[in-house]
């Protein structure tokens, strides 16, 4: 990851925790999550396929007209081959989270059309999603390592303005796609979200994804969330030995390696 | 069992919802066969549930499929558990058959004998249906 400065994100969260902690006493802890809106609770997606939002079920990748790519950027778009959009191949898909199991990373692990279920602590939220049992923490009013590790989800720190919670995220390895179509990004990629409970069932993520090698100017997505009171989390792991065994079944594919039985 | 095998010709526009497996590259969705059935085997695994089932072609033979169906959570938002199916069910199903012929296919819908109506492998856009 090339260097970038975040002195001026670090600002504005000693801003927004300035802002939160004035109306305490000095003798007396900030209940912070007390102040907070509450995000908490289990929520599933929209079943999207791509996170323009003027082409959300990925007709035309590529030509969206909302995505402002870079010539690098298009190009990796369009040498992918996703298993979704009017080009779909599962067979020989480089699909990363198909084709190596990999992990989804972030916002993909959203987009997933499973459940995640949001905890919420006065110095952390925690996403935890279905798929892969796996999950993601944003640090609240706390600046960014000062060399932030290159990982699959990312490292996040968040502050509260208003009913939104801001999130500043960097440090993406890039072998994950944005989202099921293919989007590509890089580990410079900054993503900075603002989420809001906009209703009693409704949760709304929006992102603006800055990434210069890859879009020539900052863009925008979003996904919405609807609650579900049940709370129920189902799991659901994807290994390797679950995709063998699927294409012997269904693509009567020998596997190179012995597979072990269903369940 | 009086099983009847019916093609039927479904034209689908537009993107399907889903991907992954089960996507368009695998199966016909031109086509839609339903039929009479019964449960061999019901998996509740990943990446996606799969249901084992005997059906009698046009020429009264019996021929084994399987069915994928989606991932369990998309599943159980869906109504199902794990079990939903027992080997010895007779349904009333329908599906998409494999692209290359063979006796593989996509769930879409199937009923059981007590009525109860369970919806396959298309996830709406609330992701719930």
């Amino acid at each position: 990851m090339k260097n970038r400065s975040y002195a001026p994100i670090a600002a504005l969260i000693a801003l927004g925790l300035a802002g939160t902690l004035s109306g305490c006493s000095a003798n007396k802890p900030a209940n912070l999550a007390s102040q907070a809106p509450d995000l908490s609770g289990v929520w599933l997606g929209k079943a999207v396929q791509s996170l323009s939002m003027s082409d959300p079920m990925a007709q035309k990748p590529g030509e969206e007209g909302d995505i402002p790519y870079t010539a690098w950027g298009l190009a990796k778009l369009k040498g992918e081959r996703p298993a979704t959009g009017p080009h779909q191949t599962f067979e020989n898909t480089t699909d990363p989270a198909l084709r190596y199991a990999d992990p989804d990373g972030y916002p993909r692990a959203s987009i997933h059309p499973m459940r995640f279920k949001i905890v919420q602590t006065p110095d952390y939220v925690y996403q935890l999603w279905e798929y892969n049992k796996s999950w993601r923490q944003i640090a609240l009013n706390k600046p960014h390592s000062q060399v932030p590790d290159i990982s699959w989800f990312g490292e996040s720190v968040g502050h509260w303005e208003g009913d939104a919670l801001v999130v500043d995220s960097v440090g993406f390895k890039d072998a994950s796609w944005l989202d099921p179509i293919g989007h590509p990004h890089t580990e410079d990629l900054h993503m900075v979200e603002r989420i809001r409970r906009t209703d009693p069932n409704t949760l709304v993520f929006h992102f603006t994804f800055d990434d210069p090698k890859a879009y020539s100017k900052p863009w925008d997505g979003e996904l919405t969330f609807k609650l579900k009171p049940d709370g129920v989390m189902t799991e659901t792991i994807y290994t390797i030995s679950d995709e063998l065994g699927f294409r012997q079944r269904f693509l009567h594919e020998k596997p190179g390696i012995p597979i072990r039985a269903t369940q | 069992m009086k099983a009847r095998m019916l093609v039927l010709g479904l034209l689908l526009t537009g993107i399907p919802v889903f991907a992954h497996h089960g996507g368009t590259s695998l199966y016909d969705m031109s086509k839609v066969v339903t039929t009479q059935a019964t449960v061999t085997d019901f998996q509740w695994t990943n990446p996606h549930v799969e249901i084992g089932l005997d059906a009698k072609d046009a020429s009264g033979k019996v021929k084994h499929w399987i069915l994928e169906a989606n991932s369990p959570p998309v599943m159980v938002n869906k109504g199902w558990n794990r079990k939903s199916l027992s080997a010895g069910d007779v349904i009333k199903v329908s599906f998409n058959p494999s692209q290359r012929g063979g006796s593989v296919g996509r769930l879409i819908k199937l009923t059981k004998a007590d009525g109860t109506e369970l919806g396959g492998s298309s996830i709406s856009e609330s992701g719930d249906k």
